[in-house]
């Protein structure tokens, strides 16, 4: 398919995806554009792919909104590493999708523009923050899709809609351009199809990058040799990641996973991360306080909307920039941020977080150096829930985090693939892998999707 | 801890976030929830912490050479700040903010 094909058909799908609200920006022309930049770069590893990207990472011909009125109309002046990146491997960038305002929640029900609808329920929610990547994956709209994860916003997106999303090790993608939230978590993550999908767009964005100075100075990611099993390898399975009040269907999907996994010849190891617990409680913390600094610089004078208060000075431009700009969540982490890191309660909460967060490192550091390969677990406690369902209390909506925010703490990587289906609903089972050892869990994730049905009801 | 309405109006002055009055005694509800939620962390504790414990982020920070690498920028701050002239950021009168 020609690079001008691949764009007419692109815009016709966007157009009929249009009633998910998974796009904040796209246009026939900047597909045009796109498609004629493509003709001119050599074949690669995207040649005829249009990808689509979440709006908090940057580009110049689309506006980046990060889903907030604080930066409607935003255009920035130079594109992401992982844009150019997608470029440069011959893909085109189909549009800019919905999420979480700053990437803050796990529906997408925080966007400043409407939620997302889920691709196979329009009343559910398809997961977040990066639910509008994740639907137009789902829903065949592109074959893959990047996001990012502070918490497990690509994981989480991915099991609910029944597709692949992965999570690198932190620094293995560049995050310049991508918006920053909470700096020692945020890391750009990939949307597929298939895992080949999530795992080609992966490598072709990944790699050192001397404008990130957390980018870790390592070659971009080969995709591993194909596996016909799983000889060999140890496969962990985290008592904690199993509790009593699990949904029945989400374990009856990775119930089924772990059988397989013993038929492909692989070990079964029952484990223990017994910190899991303290995973959500040490990330709200930890995120409140990382996006409360970041967030500091929308301030109504450099670039974004502004706002003047009554008083008429330069404070009261500053609050009522902030205090109109931002929608209630962000509002909420950056209070919650604010006073985690404020005279007095600092060492109470923030270093009792950081102790927490030591401790879920050191949790996965001991299992994996007792000779476990892979962990594998549900990527979600749920599947997808209703819309409204969570949006009351936000306690609740935090624990739609539970199994991914272990992994961003710990910054190692983890994907979620799609196990099965439970009333109709898709279902993600995770598998966890040390630092950098993307390459071995993508291996492992390909034998577990030939071996699966992700189309069939497991209870 | 018991978080009231004066902490909220408090940490919402530190944050520069303009806070309507009539919404301080939700914020001052969901944040009490949200700090009850994590005040779960106080049952580790500290001094059994792992010595050899890692830290991610600063780890992988790389340090670089001290060059300036600019980068091609296709708009300027004149065509991103909501108010610019002459090469300045153009902002309100300091009030406030001139006597702290």
């Amino acid at each position: 398919m020609s690079a001008a094909t691949l764009a007419a058909e692109t815009a016709r799908r966007l157009r009929e995806a249009a009633s998910l609200n998974a796009t904040l920006a796209w246009s026939e022309e900047a597909l045009e554009a796109e498609a004629a930049l493509a003709e001119s770069v050599p074949a690669g590893p995207l040649s005829g792919q249009a990808v689509a990207i979440k709006d908090n990472i940057v580009t110049t011909v689309l506006p980046t909104t990060c889903g907030s009125r604080i930066l409607e109309g935003y255009r920035s002046p130079y594109d992401a590493t992982a844009v150019r990146r997608i470029r440069a491997a011959g893909g085109i960038i189909a549009a800019k999708t919905n999420l979480d305002e700053f990437a803050m929640g796990s529906s997408t029900e925080n966007s400043a523009y409407g939620r997302v609808r889920h691709p196979l329920d329009p009343e559910r929610v398809p997961g977040g923050s990066s639910g509008g990547s994740a639907a137009l994956v789902a829903a065949g709209v592109v074959r893959s899709a990047l996001g990012s994860e502070t918490g497990g916003s690509v994981r989480q997106p991915a099991a609910f809609c029944g597709i692949t999303g992965i999570k690198p090790s932190y620094g293995r993608v560049s995050r310049f351009g991508l918006v920053a939230f909470g700096s020692s978590l945020d890391c750009i993550s990939t949307f597929g199809v298939t895992v080949e999908a999530a795992a080609t767009l992966l490598a072709a964005v990944s790699g050192h990058d001397p404008l990130d100075a957390t980018s870790r100075a390592v070659a971009p990611l080969e995709l591993p040799a194909h596996r016909d099993d799983l000889a060999g390898l140890v496969i962990g399975i985290p008592e904690e990641y199993f509790p009593e009040d699990l949904d029945a269907g989400v374990r009856a999907g990775c119930d089924r996973v772990i059988a397989r996994i013993t038929e492909l010849g692989a070990t079964v190891r029952r484990v223990s991360l017994p910190n899991t617990r303290y995973a959500v409680p040490a990330y709200y913390i930890v995120n409140p306080a990382e996006a409360a600094a970041n967030l500091a610089r929308y301030d109504g004078v450099r670039y974004g909307v502004r706002r003047i208060g009554p008083e008429g000075d330069v404070r009261a431009l500053y609050r009522a920039t902030r205090g109109e700009g931002f929608g209630p969540e962000v509002r909420r982490r950056i209070l919650v941020g604010t006073f985690a890191l404020s005279a007095g309660y600092a060492d109470q909460y923030y270093g009792q977080a950081q102790a927490a967060r030591q401790r879920i490192i050191a949790d996965f550091a001991a299992v994996f150096a007792s000779g476990v390969d892979l962990i594998f677990s549900p990527t979600t406690p749920t599947p997808a829930f209703r819309a409204g369902e969570k949006t009351a209390d936000p306690v609740q909506m935090y624990l739609a985090d539970i199994f991914t925010a272990p992994a961003c703490l710990a910054g190692i990587p983890a994907m979620s693939i799609p196990v099965g289906r439970s009333e109709g609903l898709p279902i993600g089972g995770q598998l966890t892998a040390p630092d950098m050892g993307e390459a071995s869990m993508i291996a492992a994730a390909r034998v577990l999707e030939a071996a699966i049905d992700p189309a069939a009801e497991v209870r | 801890m018991k978080i009231g309405a004066e902490q909220v109006r408090h940490v919402a002055r530190l944050a520069e976030l303009a806070v309507r009055e009539e919404d301080v005694p939700r914020l001052t509800e969901e944040l009490q929830g949200i700090v009850a939620f994590v005040e779960q962390l106080a049952e580790l504790d500290l001094a059994a912490a792992p010595a050899d414990a890692v830290v991610i982020g600063p780890r992988a920070l790389q340090l670089r050479e001290d060059v300036v690498d600019p980068i091609p920028m296709v708009r300027g701050a004149a065509d991103l700040a909501p108010e610019f002239a002459e090469g300045f950021f153009i902002v309100p009168k300091l009030g406030g903010l001139a006597e702290e």
